[in-house]
């Protein structure tokens, strides 16, 4: 069984789109193409990702109001079992617009969603500390709400241990700094938008790549960070690696990261390597990308792809 | 077909020692009218409805069958109970089903026992599941 913790999920709602007409008079009206609404967040993400390929997990987080209730029901379709915490307000909804021609720089409109209160918090790590009896691997991931304090995936990361549970944090920012402290096995930094961890940064290889070696050093398992739009480095105690998609015809980025970890998990649970896991979970992110699915599904059009990762040892 | 496939894969659930209070605000958000109550590992320890409170509010309410002819009387017996633990107020004994178990079995039990949804645990005792009426009857079609 495998953990995942989203403590902000979302409805996302995505829009696809011919043309961005924002100067086009004063009340500009652009008619989707098509859309797409489905329940999100890093960690659900994950989930919907390792259910479909048959890996059972618990989704766990805060959920509030309708938008909370749309989000547990689709979960559940999904065959994964829930244990969310319900808090007062709405979740929230997210949109994205793809714009034809220039999917890989989509323009997202995200919401703080709801204000997690003491109690709730303390509730949900009952749950959690409950829910370890029973896990393998547990995944951190995602923007926290108000109200959730950032050494939130340090405390969860620390409970985990104690119970000799490997942990998985893909986050940004102060969140992430406070968690790396705790030594996860696997990292991913976010660097959508932070592209320096507790002041650190990580732009370029060269960067990454120091960063990468001084966190395994400290006793972290392995760190993967995506340096190019095709490009991830993997850095574990026994080297670094690149790890390069080519020929990606992009449809779509949105779940491309979350595919990323899924498929790496999923091929570690099944008793895959380090090195074969993010090749997977590369592949996964490829046929991701190449699809207007959030969440691929269709093993057999990661394993189409793998081909297409080339892996080079640094 | 089995209980594990046709459940509800849902976790949410009361601790002995939670309040009156956080469970009608429990069963207020997220729109449930029992849970299950588990100890540390997740065994069901007992379960608790909506109906446990208001009879834990007014004894003997659904026996006599009196009507409520004050809503502040309700009010103040409930407010007399809100910080108390819920373990004073649940069902210790409680009807579950294993994973493992047939759907027939579990239709059985519901008829026989006259309840409109079971926990469900596995073979070690930990809460997996709910399997409500719906779950069954949707199952059918």
């Amino acid at each position: 069984m495998i953990i995942t913790v989203t403590p902000n999920p979302a409805i996302d709602k995505i829009y696809w789109i011919e043309r961005l007409r924002l100067d086009d008079g004063e009340m500009p009206l652009m008619r989707a193409t098509q859309s797409h609404l489905t329940a999100g967040g890093k960690g659900i993400n994950v989930s919907i990702f390792l259910a479909r390929m048959g890996i059972e997990n618990i989704a766990m987080g805060f959920i509030a109001g309708e938008t909370g209730r749309a989000v547990e029901r689709r979960v559940r379709t999904e065959g994964i079992t829930t244990s969310f915490i319900w808090v007062e307000g709405e979740t929230r909804t997210n949109v994205t617009l793809l714009e034809k021609g220039h999917e890989q720089r989509p323009i997202q409109i995200t919401e703080h969603g709801p204000t997690v209160p003491p109690e709730a918090l303390k509730r949900f790590f009952t749950q959690y500390k409950r829910a370890l009896h029973r896990a393998r691997y547990v995944f951190l991931g995602g923007s926290l709400p108000p109200g959730v304090p950032v050494q939130f995936y340090r405390e969860l990361a620390h409970i985990a241990h104690q119970r000799r549970v490997p942990v998985i944090v893909n986050a940004a920012g102060e969140a992430l700094a406070h968690a790396i402290t705790e030594k996860p096995w696997l990292v991913k930094p976010d660097t959508r938008q932070h592209t320096d961890v507790a002041g650190v940064s990580l732009k370029t290889p060269d960067e990454i790549l120091a960063v990468g070696k001084e966190w395994v050093a400290c006793g972290i398992g392995a760190i993967l960070v995506s340096h190019h739009i095709t490009h991830d480095l993997l850095i574990t105690p026994e080297g670094a690696w690149d790890l390069e998609a080519r020929d990606v015809q992009f449809k779509n980025l949105l779940g491309a990261e979350d595919a990323l970890i899924a498929g790496m998990l999923s091929a570690t649970v099944q008793g895959a390597s380090v090195i074969e896991a993010a090749r997977f979970g590369m592949a996964a992110a490829t046929a991701c990308a190449e699809s207007e699915e959030l969440v691929i599904t269709d093993r057999a059009a990661i394993e189409r792809v793998l081909p297409k990762i080339h892996i080079e040892q640094l | 077909m089995k209980v594990k496939e046709i459940m509800t894969k849902d976790l949410t659930a009361a601790e002995l020692t939670m309040t009156v209070r956080e469970l009608i605000e429990l069963f207020h958000q997220s729109g449930l009218s029992s849970v299950p109550v588990v100890n540390d590992e997740g065994r069901i320890v007992g379960i608790i409805s909506e109906r446990d409170i208001i009879e834990g509010a007014l004894p003997g309410y659904f026996e006599v069958l009196y009507g409520i002819t004050d809503m502040n009387h309700l009010s103040q017996k409930l407010r007399e109970i809100e910080n108390d633990h819920i373990e004073f107020y649940m069902t210790p004994e409680v009807i579950k089903i294993e994973e493992d178990e047939d759907d027939l079995t579990a239709a059985d039990l519901m008829i026989r026992k006259n309840v409109k949804v079971l926990p469900v645990v596995n073979k070690d005792g930990i809460l997996v599941g709910m399997l409500r009426r719906i779950d069954l009857l949707k199952d059918l079609l």
